[in-house]
């Protein structure tokens, strides 16, 4: 079955994108190509519908992906025959069509000016800023987008995707704390996400690991991935990326835990207990193994998992089994 | 389920219209019997309230309609938190499905996926070329 076309094609599979791009040309043949906003018309007519938008908008994002340019130019001259060249958001579309059929480097520098003059027009054109910071990330210019980036953080600090883009960018530059807090910021903003949960404690536990066994600051780190598993497992049901999560920390944790460790005087950081660890060791083990069983069954009920996600479940698993460690 | 569900509506319904019918009947028999006998002797007083067993079966025909409409409802969504993003995760598309097996309109997956997907920030040249890629990749595969 087809993905929706409501929801944003970024992250979807290859196979899905061409799939939906392949219905660009039914689409735009079987809507009008313009609609009227006047209530009058609207009597003869059928109405518009933001859905209608939104669709335009994922269709222009998963042609462009697929390389069906001419599909992603009809949807963009729809938006901008209903919304004007004026639209903040139209303009980030319009942009992000020119920066797809770039071709070389020239090409690209001159969006980039685009994106400058528009901006020194208007320079709370969020869009068009968001734009500017990806396009800037894609030529490999990551200290100029950091600098984009926290600069459209000063005047507009609520905006959660911001934050995320920014931790996501330290990440890659492997900047652990400064990624750390950039999360951190997005759980402020967000605080139920458990998806970041999960995200914040495998950013923990990659700082941890990065940084060397030993140390307090290890110890810290690791005590802080601990919590932020067992927070998004809290606020999920049989959540596999936390429990995945979850096992992993615990078990490098009792792995480590053979050999002395450094008391540390800040207090509210220490690990819990040898017990409490393998407690949850263990509860970790058991639910992977159950959505494991399930998911590879195909039973009803659970089918939402991904595949790949299953699979790595299941290595983990068999790792432990194999290195004969029993808990 | 769903033709439980409508069986027992259209028990009910025929229930009531019963009732209805019986207690259009039973007035007018009334009607006319007082007309009748207002004729030959005008003492005799006639009651006119309606006999138990009609009232019992439109109560009882009512609530059958309910159960069948409580029955035919779509199974409710889950109010607790953990439990609903369990869902979402657990079943995911399958969990949010209407009777006739499409997909909610305002399901979304995980309403925070924005955050890991970013799609104002997407980075399009890269999507670009890995699809190229896929392509280049899965035809060689199918020439095999």
């Amino acid at each position: 079955m087809a993905p929706s076309l409501f929801r944003s094609p970024v992250q979807l599979p290859p196979a899905d994108a061409l799939e939906l791009s392949k219905q660009a040309p039914a689409i735009l043949r079987s809507f009008p190509s313009t609609v009227s906003s006047s209530a009058i018309t609207d009597l003869f007519s059928a109405p518009e519908n933001p859905e209608l938008w939104l669709t335009y908008e994922n269709l222009i994002l998963s042609s462009l992906r697929t390389g069906d340019d001419k599909a992603a130019h009809g949807c963009l001259a729809r938006l901008l025959a209903r919304f004007g060249n004026e639209n903040e958001r139209v303009m980030a579309l319009g942009g992000l069509v020119k920066e797809a059929e770039a071709a070389n480097n020239g090409e690209l520098e001159r969006v980039l000016k685009e994106y400058d003059q528009i901006l020194s027009e208007n320079d709370t054109n969020i869009p068009i800023m968001k734009r500017r910071i990806a396009l800037l990330r894609s030529m490999g210019r990551l200290s100029d987008a950091a600098t984009a980036l926290v600069q459209l953080l000063d005047f507009s600090p609520t905006d959660a995707e911001a934050w995320s883009e920014l931790s996501d960018l330290y990440f890659s530059q492997g900047l652990y704390p400064q990624a750390i807090y950039a999360e951190e910021e997005v759980l402020v903003l967000a605080p139920n996400a458990w998806n970041v949960h999960a995200r914040l404690g495998e950013l923990q536990y990659m700082a941890a690991t990065a940084s060397g066994a030993g140390g307090g600051a290890y110890q810290k780190q690791m005590a802080e991935a601990v919590k932020r598993f067992s927070r998004s497992i809290e606020l999920c049901d049989d959540y596999l990326r936390g429990y995945y999560g979850l096992k992993l920390v615990t078990g490098r944790i009792l792995k480590d835990s053979a050999k002395p460790t450094k008391v540390t005087d800040e207090g509210d950081f220490l690990l819990p207990d040898t017990k409490t660890t393998e407690r949850l060791n263990q509860l970790a083990t058991a639910k992977l193994a159950e959505i494991v069983r399930h998911s590879s069954a195909q039973d009803r009920g659970w089918r939402g998992y991904n595949p790949a996600e299953v699979a790595a479940a299941r290595e983990l698993l068999s790792e432990d089994s194999s290195s004969g460690v029993v808990r | 389920m769903t033709l439980i569900s409508k069986a027992i509506t259209g028990i009910g319904g025929l229930l009531l219209a019963h009732a209805c019918y019986s207690a259009q009947e039973h007035s007018a028999l009334q009607s006319f019997r007082a007309t009748s006998t207002a004729t030959l002797t005008s003492s005799s007083a006639v009651s006119t309230s309606l006999p138990i067993d009609i009232v019992l079966e439109t109560i009882v025909s009512t609530f059958i309609i309910l159960l069948g409409l409580v029955l035919g409802t779509r199974p409710l969504r889950p109010i607790e938190w953990r439990v609903w993003a369990g869902k979402i995760e657990r079943e995911g598309e399958d969990g949010f499905k209407d009777r006739n097996g499409e997909v909610n309109k305002d399901y979304v997956g995980n309403p925070f996926g924005i955050f890991e997907s970013r799609p104002n920030f997407v980075d399009i040249r890269k999507q670009r070329k890995e699809f190229a890629e896929w392509v280049k990749n899965g035809e060689g595969q199918q020439g095999r």
